[in-house]
């Protein structure tokens, strides 16, 4: 497991909360935890698979889409807080977050 | 250097016309609703869309898709954006046919109206075909699935290879859902159940298609203004015979769009322009970010 610092996980939260802002051209401002990606931004499954291959680029990690998929199966992404904390895990916990 | 730096990129049908209209111009919106007043008289369609019966509504909405490609498609054009290339995923064809001038766009919507004879066909036979969408899963993933759960190609198969992340199914409805749920249990980010009733892209709509496919080869056809690539086999097209051929064996094949957008890339085409007015073309083909960029009217 990666250890993840405070700085890391502030890091992760603006790189998720500008990536949505520019992919559904909302203000940064008006997107909070509890915001439903998909209702309230009006995002799709097609720009978090970019979210997370962005993620894997910048953090260079090898991921594999199946791994998420098997935990979204027990962790619906429906707020903004839940993205933040699944790229989170990601960061630290690679292709073992299926294993959460 | 390159003769092909600028590729247009045209939709399937599937996207619901209030969903197109959202990020319109003012003037895209009017001509939109004029070109679509116009249209929808001469078809004798509602525009009210919940006023016409069921297989007139679909037909109205893919219309509705079409009429905004063209609308879309003469922004860019005005804006002086011309291709030097173009795709069309699905009933694309029938779209950059008409808007490369290949046939007259009243010849296109024509060949939209006649895929009722196909639903006609499919509802007297009682067979129950469908098709999907899987995010996250490339062919060959799918592919593996479908070998590995012993599903028949004849039941289903990749009916489009979009991307390395986005593959559409096709065939009988019982054994596209049955993929479906094996897709999303193997990790699938999520699948979509189109529910339309057909299995476009299969060979087996072919035995209910051969109204459609007749009138497709029935209209005229010339050169189109600038090449189209074709999403079966990678060729680039010229003439007005193999766009006739395009149209024929349209809904009848699966596409291989990932291999066709390649093909643009090795090309040397570096500007995609996403002829769909809501950006969805852009969004399922991947474009490479080192090798291109992708644009949406609402940015040029």
């Amino acid at each position: 497991m990666r250890e993840i610092t405070e700085e890391i996980r502030q890091e992760i939260l603006d790189m998720v909360f500008d990536y949505y802002a520019d992919e559904c051209e909302v203000d940064r401002d008006e997107i909070t935890m509890d915001s439903n990606p998909q209702e309230d931004l009006g995002s799709d499954s097609l720009m978090f698979v970019e979210l997370i291959e962005m993620t894997a680029e910048k953090y260079d990690l090898d991921i594999k889409l199946q791994s998420i998929g098997k935990y979204m199966l027990k962790t619906p992404m429906d707020t903004m807080k839940a993205v933040v904390d699944m790229i989170c895990k990601i960061y630290q916990y690679g292709n073992d977050i299926v294993n959460l | 250097m390159s003769t092909f730096r600028r590729a247009f990129l045209f939709n399937g049908i599937g996207t619901k016309p209030e969903k197109l209209i959202q990020a319109m111009t003012p003037l895209m919106l009017q001509k939109y609703l004029d070109y679509r007043h116009d249209e929808f008289k001469r078809l004798h369609l509602s525009e009210e869309l919940s006023e016409n019966c069921p297989m007139d509504r679909l037909a109205a909405e893919w219309l509705s898709s079409l009429i905004s490609d063209r609308v879309v498609y003469e922004y860019y054009i005005e804006k002086g954006i011309f291709p030097d290339i173009g795709m069309g995923h699905s009933s694309g064809i029938v779209s950059i046919s008409a808007c490369f001038g290949a046939i007259s766009h009243e010849f296109a919507h024509e060949i939209i109206m006649m895929n009722r004879s196909t639903m006609r066909s499919l509802r007297d036979s009682g067979e129950n075909q469908d098709m999907g969408t899987i995010i996250g899963m490339g062919i060959d993933e799918v592919n593996e699935l479908i070998e590995e759960k012993h599903f028949s190609p004849d039941d289903v198969m990749v009916g489009s290879a979009n991307s390395r992340i986005c593959t559409m199914i096709s065939g009988k409805r019982d054994s596209v859902i049955q993929l479906l749920d094996a897709a999303q249990e193997a990790g699938a980010i999520k699948v979509i159940p189109f529910n339309i009733g057909l299995a476009y892209h299969h060979p087996m709509i072919a035995k209910h298609s051969d109204e459609y496919v007749s009138f497709c080869e029935s209209g005229e056809y010339k050169a189109p203004e600038y090449p189209v690539m074709s999403i079966f086999d990678g060729r680039i097209m010229t003439d007005g015979n193999d766009l006739r051929k395009e149209n024929c064996i349209n809904i009848l094949n699966p596409i291989r769009w990932d291999l066709a957008v390649k093909k643009l890339e090795d090309l040397g085409v570096t500007e995609f322009y996403d002829v769909s007015a809501n950006g969805a073309v852009g969004k399922f083909s991947r474009i490479n970010k080192r090798k291109g960029r992708i644009y949406t009217f609402d940015e040029v």
